[in-house]
């Protein structure tokens, strides 16, 4: 491995109002090395690749390009320097075609430059097969899937003659397959000599791909640049919360399985799904998993009257139902939904605590005429956010302000105040750091011991396999399995990746 | 090849219409195809392309000019007083004309673009004080004094039943068009109307875009308001008060879509030429002229509905590649 230093940044500090996000942060970049950075939601990671993208200056410390002090004055001037970003989510023009988009801040020297577009589109080709796409550049970025469009994002960076791509949780949206592509993308990229920084939550992703490791606690560095390969995932995990992971020593949990609280009968829904069969049984954890584009999620929003079922039988304590909507759905027969996108489907983030963990109730506790009080929904919603320790100045507080975790909460607090009996938790933990994402667990399970009926969808294998009673496969809209979980982790992970490569 | 393209065009159905609505008004009633009566149709739509066009851009930035008309009046009663009052010459009144579009246009791109207040209620407060200034100025009476050859130039035609005025707008449209089909700042516009955010973050300068688009919009809306003083043949003061809703319809008839990122200048000029034709026709049958608002209303529904379908149509049907 080449060891030159591409990037260096010494004794950075930012501070916000009332913050300080980052406090004497060091960070070393080697060229042709991926370099993980790692910490919990709020450690400091975001300021600090903001840092390095020219979004924020820092208050003190300095950053230093192939050992020459920059500062970056703008995003436009980090990107002019050859440091890239590949941000979580896409930022493509939807109608544009992949060559444009490539090109889009190089269309012509003055505003009312000519776009030569055959010129253009020739030239993209290089970039496309560097990473991997086969495709014609005149092709709108619309008709692509997400990840090839990640991979336009990375061919756009490259082609600007990057030295360092920061790619911030890259893996997010991805099946295994794409991302066994990318990490190959990667591989190549490393051997070009571009410096890669990857920030990721999955562990197991990191310590797979990454040479170096950068981990940040509360502002400042717990591990400053070392070779990763002296690591472990507890040591990653005890580096990034101070403690080694909680590996929960939970006992297989009773369920009485005599009458299912929720049955499907040869369902067909309008999502594609076809002859469905399924049983969830009081107060059961059950547990769905999949790749993505497996259909889970559209059965979930099958149950709650989302989608329509075209065909079969839907029984609710052994008595068919017919779900006409979402709002029926929670008030008729107690079943909520947590979405995964909880940002546009599950909070409204310009609104306050109370009316977002309350709107659930609204329904049941306003009067007649329809009066509401703020405190009746208080009274009503208040156990909930005391239970799961949301933490907020009040609940005035506008919900955008609060932190990816406790967003969660409150979303999971709606529910709670609703009373609901069946609980659909969708990929509750994307995005959310592993303290959170421990006491989302107990969360949960402590629904379940209540009584709750938990149907929960993931793609976080450890997730599915501390939480569920039973786990169900899916493939392509399709049941593949069923398998009792006796929290084995080889045996089910063994288990599970056997019926969906069945 | 050349007719598959035209079929596959997003506009090609609009324009069966079209071509279907003058031949079918034209058998009813053939005094709708006379050489006189095609003039007035194409003055009209003239004039009425360059007001679309200047919100059309708006459109394609994802933001609204309510000031469109008040912009295009105040240049029109500048324009006609200049000349009435101070005897300009007409170059110089056009000149100054213009530059009064370009300035209230960036007097609203600059105020959108550094507060960051919505378009919709900065450019309500400029079409007030807009139309204020205008109202200050000519005390709601119209010039008279207009120039001899710029009223001969809003009411004479060429080659047979052409109108001059379709010469700016012919201009205006070629313009634009390529301006957002072929150059950097009109593909900036349409990535700004589609992602602020991706726009920002590859480096083009948002700010800088909405300023310049407003601009170009005040400067359309000028050329739109002289228009009409030629055609009138005074600066009424009332110019520009009826352009808001047409300058939405057309755009929207045309396939742009209000979120931004998408406008179409030849779907414009075809859903231009579709309002025309429904005044005339309601004209021509002695229907309540008061009823052609009515009908624009629908038609915009009609448009929005029709967009809509074909948005979810796509995410509904269309599998990623």
């Amino acid at each position: 491995m080449s060891q030159q230093i591409t990037l260096k940044t010494s004794g950075i500090s930012k501070s916000f109002p009332g913050v300080q996000a980052l406090q004497n942060v060091e960070i070393e970049l080697h060229a042709g090395s991926i370099h993980a950075l790692l910490g919990e939601n709020g450690a400091g990671k975001s300021t600090l690749i903001k840092i390095l993208t020219g979004v924020y200056q820092p208050d003190e410390g300095s950053v230093k390009l192939l050992g020459q002090a920059v500062s970056f004055s703008d995003t436009k001037e980090a990107r002019r320097q050859g440091i890239a970003v590949v941000h979580q989510e896409r930022h493509l023009i939807p109608r544009f075609s992949v060559g444009e988009n490539l090109f889009l801040d190089r269309l012509g020297e003055k505003a009312w430059s000519w776009v030569d577009y055959p010129k253009l589109h020739e030239e993209a080709k290089p970039w496309l097969a560097a990473v991997g796409l086969d495709l014609d550049p005149q092709t709108p970025v619309k008709q692509l899937s997400v990840a090839k469009m990640q991979l336009v994002e990375i061919a756009q960076a490259i082609s600007q003659k990057s030295r360092v791509l920061l790619m911030d949780e890259p893996t997010a949206s991805l099946t295994p397959h794409e991302t066994e592509k990318l990490f190959s993308l990667l591989q190549k990229l490393k051997e070009d000599g571009v410096t890669i920084v990857f920030v990721s939550h999955k562990l197991e992703e990191v310590l797979q791909i990454c040479d170096y490791l950068t981990v940040l606690r509360d502002g400042q560095n717990t591990c400053t640049s070392q070779p990763i390969a002296q690591y472990d995932r507890q040591d990653l995990v005890q580096l990034m919360i101070g403690r080694k992971e909680q590996i929960p020593a939970w006992q297989t949990r009773e369920v009485n399985r005599q009458s299912p609280k929720l049955e499907l009968r040869q369902v067909s829904t309008e999502a594609g799904h076809q002859d469905l069969n399924l049983q969830l049984y009081l107060g059961e954890i059950l547990g769905f998993y999949g790749l993505i584009g497996a259909g889970r999620s559209e059965l979930a929003k099958s149950l709650i009257g989302y989608f329509r079922m075209t065909k079969g039988e839907y029984l609710l304590d052994g008595k068919a139902i017919h779900v006409s909507g979402v709002s029926v759905a929670r008030d008729r027969y107690a079943i909520g939904y947590l979405s995964e996108d909880r940002k546009s489907e599950g909070l409204i983030l310009q609104h306050d605590v109370l009316q977002n963990s309350g709107i659930t109730v609204w329904r049941k506790i306003c009067s007649k005429l329809g009066w509401l009080s703020d405190q009746q929904v208080t009274n009503r919603v208040s156990p909930s956010i005391d239970k799961l320790e949301v933490k907020t100045p009040s609940l005035a507080q506008m919900v955008g302000n609060l932190s990816g975790g406790n967003q969660q909460k409150i979303s999971v607090a709606k529910w709670l105040a609703a009373q609901v009996e069946i609980l659909i938790v969708d990929e509750p933990s994307v995005g959310i750091d592993i303290k959170t994402k421990a006491y989302l667990h107990e969360l949960i399970r402590e629904l379940a011991d209540q009584g709750t009926s938990i149907l929960l969808i993931t793609s976080d294998m450890p997730e599915i396999i501390t939480l569920a009673d039973r786990i169900i496969v899916m493939d392509d809209f399709a049941i593949k399995g069923d398998l009792p979980n006796n929290r084995n982790y080889e045996e089910m992970s063994t288990g599970i990746m056997n019926l969906i490569h069945s | 090849m050349p007719l598959q393209k035209l079929l596959k065009a997003e506009w090609s159905g609009l324009l069966l219409v079209v071509t279907l609505a003058i031949i079918l008004i034209g058998y009813l009633k053939p005094s709708f195809l006379t050489p006189f009566n095609i003039q007035i149709l194409l003055a009209a739509i003239s004039v009425n392309m360059v007001i679309a066009l200047a919100q059309m851009l708006i459109v394609g930035i994802g933001q609204m000019n309510l000031s469109v008309g008040a912009i295009g009046g105040l240049v029109a009663i500048s324009f006609a007083g200049l000349m009435d009052v101070f005897q300009l010459p007409i170059p110089l009144a056009v000149l100054v004309g213009l530059l009064i579009g370009l300035a209230a246009g960036l007097f609203n791109g600059v105020i959108i673009a550094f507060t960051g207040i919505s378009a919709f209620i900065i450019t309500l407060a400029s079409l007030s004080v807009f139309k204020g200034i205008n109202l200050g100025i000519t005390e709601a009476q119209p010039f008279y004094g207009v120039a001899e050859s710029v009223k001969s130039f809003g009411n004479s035609s060429f080659i047979g039943t052409l109108p001059l005025l379709i010469l700016p707008a012919l201009l205006a449209l070629i313009g634009v068009w390529f301006l957002l089909n072929r150059m950097r700042f009109g593909r900036h516009v349409l990535a700004v109307g589609a992602s602020p955010t991706a726009a920002g973050l590859v480096g083009i300068s948002v700010r800088n875009i909405v300023i310049g688009t407003h601009a170009l919009s005040g400067l359309l809306a000028a050329v739109a308001g002289m228009m009409v003083v030629a055609r009138l043949q005074i600066g009424q003061p009332t110019i520009g008060d009826d352009w808001l809703i047409l300058s939405f319809a057309a755009p929207v008839i045309g396939g742009a879509v209000l979120a931004g990122g998408h406008v179409n200048v030849i779907g414009t000029l075809l859903g231009v030429t579709t309002i025309a034709i429904i005044t005339q026709a309601l004209v021509l049958f002695e229907i309540d002229p008061f009823i052609v608002q009515i009908f624009l209303g629908l038609l915009i529904l009609w448009a929005v509905g029709i967009n809509r379908l074909r948005d979810l149509r796509l995410t509904l049907f269309s599998k990623p590649a």
